[in-house]
């Protein structure tokens, strides 16, 4: 068999450039984590809990919630730091077990490329939504025009 | 009692490749595991390999993993490791192996001795002692006791896959400086440690403060570390 | 392959007084330190209780009574202006550590707090005193921590696992001069000559020649033997020092901060027996007596557990919190060794050879001698390794790490200033070929012995014949037994044929050694028909101040046959002061 399943490190310490990017990435995993418990219950509460529950959920009843600039600031929110908390929590795990520099690059450029596309699109799809999309709607907001 | 004892051998004088080798002893339930160590390589196998000194948990020279956890080999006794199946025992992970249980300790010396791991102070020093208080000398009491035997380094999974890390061993030994109220040289440690390879690493798994021989809450002084860097002024 | 290095200063050894050394040194001159272990390693590390000295930071004291306690625990055998330097230095030796960062305990004003220790008195013996600077019971592991960090900090160069085997001298008008010494690297197994104009040994002691001993399995003469084979002298190897409480069956130390923090020792039948044997302070005489004592009890049947084999060191009476705070190393190794809980039960201790209070002779400056009085020019010695004679007869408790912190500073400052006087000597040819030869010959022998035989009953017999008590039977025992087992020894094989860590070489080296210094120890016992201090003949069961108020000191001579070798003993006289030989009662 092999020497031991973990061989020896890749490199050892060099003194390096030191910045507070490390510490403020894990105080905003803390601080966006503590958040999001807050946003997410939230949002599967009024979701799925209140009123009918998970009955009610269609196309009417996203269009009302993000009538309202509440709703849409909350949802923003919740993307917004879901998406950066997973990423940095993936990229730590890159940094972790990634021992390669040219897979370190490649992982971590899909990762930020997909969370950008991701924030962008969802971003976009908050602010433009258009609950009259469909010429044939029959919601309130629509056929009072 | 009868005790196998499966060794993780490797000598690359011999063979590139490592190989577990088993050895049957005769131990009481008392005996170190270090004492079953010898009587295999003083009645076995002399070529079998390891460090070791002062044989009760002082010296830090024999940390090993044993049964797959970093221990002293002279502070493990035998009744604990369960001696009805063979007890293993290979060199700790995470640093380059030199001959069967013997590692180089230079990474790891290395990163102790890149955190400025003395006391700094400025201006002139008093005649008598610097005073300190008993409640000022017990802040650090817990780190003090390190005996620097790499049990926690070699047992952190970061460390594992990147020896960047300094290794919680690195950071205690700076906790014991940045809590000491003697001490001025706090902020450039810190600073050492805010690197990108410094405390924000560690993903506090507890393994290190599993493997402390001393009983250091290695993970806890890790804490504090960030605490302290957190809020630093 | 043979590389050379050259250095000013070579420090061999890097436990408290190698590395105190070094750090004088370091800062003078181009120092080197070379170490069979990890400078952290290093035994210092293993001592528990305290470093004494006069602070008075907690009640009156002074320097004078502290010298007057270690004469006196000496013995009177103890070179009494080196305890006087001894004991002044104490005080900055301490306060030099306490700069250096080393985290004392406090008392509630925030000085160095101070505790009891055996042997150390108020006013010449009226009462204990309190003394001993410590950090709760691992005084000695802050003390190499601290000493290592300040290394780091002033980037003192270490050679790590290098294991020194010969020292290289020269015959040179004005005596011999030590010009370098040879060294083994443990992790290749090349051979590396280092010149130098001064080298400081301090290696430590030698307690594996016993069986049942508190010192490491790496302490084995190593200094004191390849001093001795190159003809210099050893002085007063007879005291070896037995230090009462060991764990009973392993030997593993328990400090004698735990009587100095109100323990109390006790046989099978409860009795506080030191009562009888030390009245006045009990518990706290010197560690000569105090082993005496117990053995005595063991003796006469009132030793306690199934052997009747040991006494108990009785901690339960003091309270979880003192226990927690001022002896936690010790408790832990209670539990862990004999799963023993101190707090509830009485712990079972016996005495462990401990420390020697010979070796090298030097003087005040940490210099070798040759003779009574000639140095060997470029030649230091510090710590255990050395005999100045600051412990006499018997050592006191926390006088070695003193001895250590002063001595050590000293010989590093004295070789510092020396190599800045002195010049490179040419080195011989081949310099490294004595080892060279030792090694080949060690690593290429068929021989049928086994190394951890041949050490295994230099132990036994060293354990059951040149121990605690003595006699001229005893010993003579002993002495053939050494004899039979050095003839042995040439005919060893070691397993192991590699280079690389090759420790079954090491082990068959260090053996050579035990056997060598083993075999002084019992002759120069032999040769003391008397009782004194840690040296304890049943058949001259009294001090004889008329005959043996000297040190002892032998030297290795070539037989006329010139094969062989013999041992000539001859005595030095003791240094006096102010103090007159008393008779010792505590």
């Amino acid at each position: 068999m092999s020497l031991t399943s973990i061989p020896k490190p890749r490199s050892t310490y060099k003194a390096g450039r030191s910045n507070n990017f490390e510490m403020n990435s894990w105080l905003f995993m803390r601080g966006s984590g503590l958040l999001l418990v807050v946003l997410v219950i939230g949002h599967l509460f009024v979701n799925l809990w209140q009123g009918d529950g998970i009955q009610q959920i269609d196309f009417a009843f996203v269009a009302g919630k993000w009538a309202s600039p509440f709703w849409q600031i909350w949802d923003l929110a919740m993307l917004w730091l879901a998406m950066l908390h997973g990423m940095n929590g993936l990229r730590t795990i890159i940094n972790d077990y990634a021992s390669r520099g040219g897979t370190k690059f490649t992982l971590k450029t899909l990762l930020y490329f997909a969370t950008f596309v991701t924030v962008v699109l969802g971003t976009l799809v908050i602010f433009t939504f258009d609950p009259c999309i469909d010429p044939a709607s029959t919601l309130e907001v629509c056929t009072n025009r | 009692m009868d005790v196998t004892v499966k060794i993780l051998r490797y000598n690359p004088e011999v063979s590139e490749d490592a190989s577990w080798e088993s050895y049957q002893v005769s131990a009481e339930p008392t005996d170190r595991v270090l004492d079953a160590l010898h009587k295999v390589k003083w009645d076995l196998d002399g070529s079998l390999t390891f460090r070791r000194s002062c044989a009760h948990g002082v010296c830090g020279s024999d940390a090993m993993r044993i049964n797959g956890k970093n221990r002293l080999a002279c502070k493990t006794l035998i009744k604990d490791v369960n001696p009805s199946q063979p007890i293993s025992v290979e060199p700790i992970k995470g640093l380059p192996v030199l001959k069967d249980l013997v590692v180089d300790m230079e990474p790891f010396f290395d990163a102790y001795r890149s955190v400025m791991p003395f006391l700094v102070t400025s201006g002139n020093e008093p005649t008598r002692e610097r005073l300190q208080s008993q409640t000022d000398r017990e802040r650090f009491d817990d780190t003090t006791k390190c005996i620097l035997c790499a049990a926690c380094t070699t047992s952190c999974p970061v460390y594992w896959t990147d020896g960047q890390y300094f290794g919680p061993q690195a950071i205690v030994g700076a906790h014991r400086f940045i809590f000491d109220s003697r001490d001025e040289g706090t902020d450039q440690r810190l600073e050492i440690l805010n690197d990108k390879e410094g405390v924000w690493r560690c993903r506090t798994t507890f393994n290190c403060t599993e493997a402390c021989p001393r009983g250091i809450e290695v993970t806890k002084a890790i804490q504090e570390v960030k605490r302290a860097l957190i809020f630093r002024r | 392959m043979v590389q050379t290095h050259k250095y000013d200063v070579v420090i061999v050894g890097a436990g408290g007084a190698g590395m105190r050394a070094a750090l004088e040194a370091g800062q003078r001159t181009r120092t080197a330190v070379l170490t069979k272990l990890y400078p952290t390693r290093s035994h210092t590390g293993a001592a528990q209780g305290g470093m004494c000295a006069a602070l008075a930071n907690v009640e009156e004291d002074n320097w004078e009574w502290h010298t007057f306690d270690t004469v006196k625990g000496g013995d009177y055998l103890v070179d009494q202006d080196a305890a006087e330097v001894m004991a002044k230095e104490a005080i900055d030796a301490v306060l030099d550590l306490e700069k250096m960062g080393l985290p004392f305990n406090r008392t509630e004003e925030g000085r160095i707090d101070q505790r009891r220790f055996g042997g150390h008195t108020r006013n010449h013996g009226e009462a204990a005193v309190r003394r001993s600077c410590f950090a709760a019971d691992r005084t000695g592991h802050m003390i190499l921590q601290t000493l290592y960090q300040q290394c780091i900090k002033h980037n003192v160069e270490f050679y790590n696992e290098f294991y020194v085997l010969d020292l290289l001298t020269k015959e040179t008008p004005g005596g011999t001069k030590a010009t370098g010494v040879v060294a083994y690297e443990l992790a290749t197994g090349e051979i590396h000559v280092f010149k130098a104009k001064a080298i400081i040994f301090a290696t430590g002691g030698f307690g594996k020649v016993f069986r049942t001993t508190s010192n490491a399995h790496t302490l084995t003469g190593d200094g004191m033997g390849i001093v001795w084979r190159k003809g210099l002298p050893l002085e007063d190897m007879e005291f070896f020092q037995f230090h009462p409480t060991g764990l009973a069956g392993l030997g593993v130390l328990l400090s004698e901060a735990a009587r100095g923090e109100g323990g109390i020792l006790r046989n099978s039948e409860n009795e506080r027996f030191m009562e009888r044997y030390a009245p006045t302070i009990k518990d706290l005489a010197p560690r000569d007596m105090v082993a005496r004592a117990m053995a005595n009890e063991v003796r006469e049947g009132r030793g306690a557990g199934p052997d009747k084999a040991y006494v108990y060191l009785d901690l339960t009476h003091l309270p979880k919190e003192q226990i927690d705070a001022k002896l936690p190393d010790i408790t832990e190794f209670a539990r862990t060794y004999l799963g023993v809980e101190p707090y509830t039960e009485m712990i079972p201790v016996f005495p462990t050879a401990h420390y020697a209070m010979g070796g090298i002779p030097t003087n005040i400056k940490g210099e070798a001698l040759r003779d009574n009085e000639t140095v060997v020019p470029g030649l230091y010695a510090a710590g255990e390794v050395a005999c100045v004679s600051v412990h006499g007869a018997n050592r006191l408790g926390t006088n070695s790490l003193l001895d250590i912190n002063v001595f050590g500073r000293r010989a590093g400052i004295y070789a510092a200033e020396y190599a800045a006087t002195a010049e490179f000597e040419e080195l011989p040819e081949a310099p490294e070929q004595l080892v060279v030869d030792q090694i080949e010959m060690l690593r290429d022998a068929g021989g049928s012995e086994r190394v951890a035989a041949i050490r295994a009953e230099l132990q036994a017999t060293m354990d059951i014949n040149a121990q605690v008590y003595r006699d001229e039977g005893s010993l003579k025992q002993a002495l053939s037994d050494i004899e039979g087992l050095q003839a042995r020894y040439v005919n060893i094989s070691v397993q192991d044929k590699g280079k690389r860590f090759n420790t079954d070489l090491l082990e068959a080296i260090e053996l050579g050694f035990l056997l060598d210094l083993a075999e002084v120890l019992v002759v120069s016992a032999l040769a003391r028909n008397e009782s004194r201090g840690g040296h304890y003949r049943e058949d001259y069961p009294h001090r004889d101040d008329v005959n043996f108020m000297r040190h002892t000191m032998a030297y290795r001579e070539k037989t006329e046959e010139g094969a062989g070798h013999r041992i000539r003993l001859d005595y030095k006289p003791v240094v006096q002061t102010r103090y007159e030989p008393m008779e010792r009662k505590y």
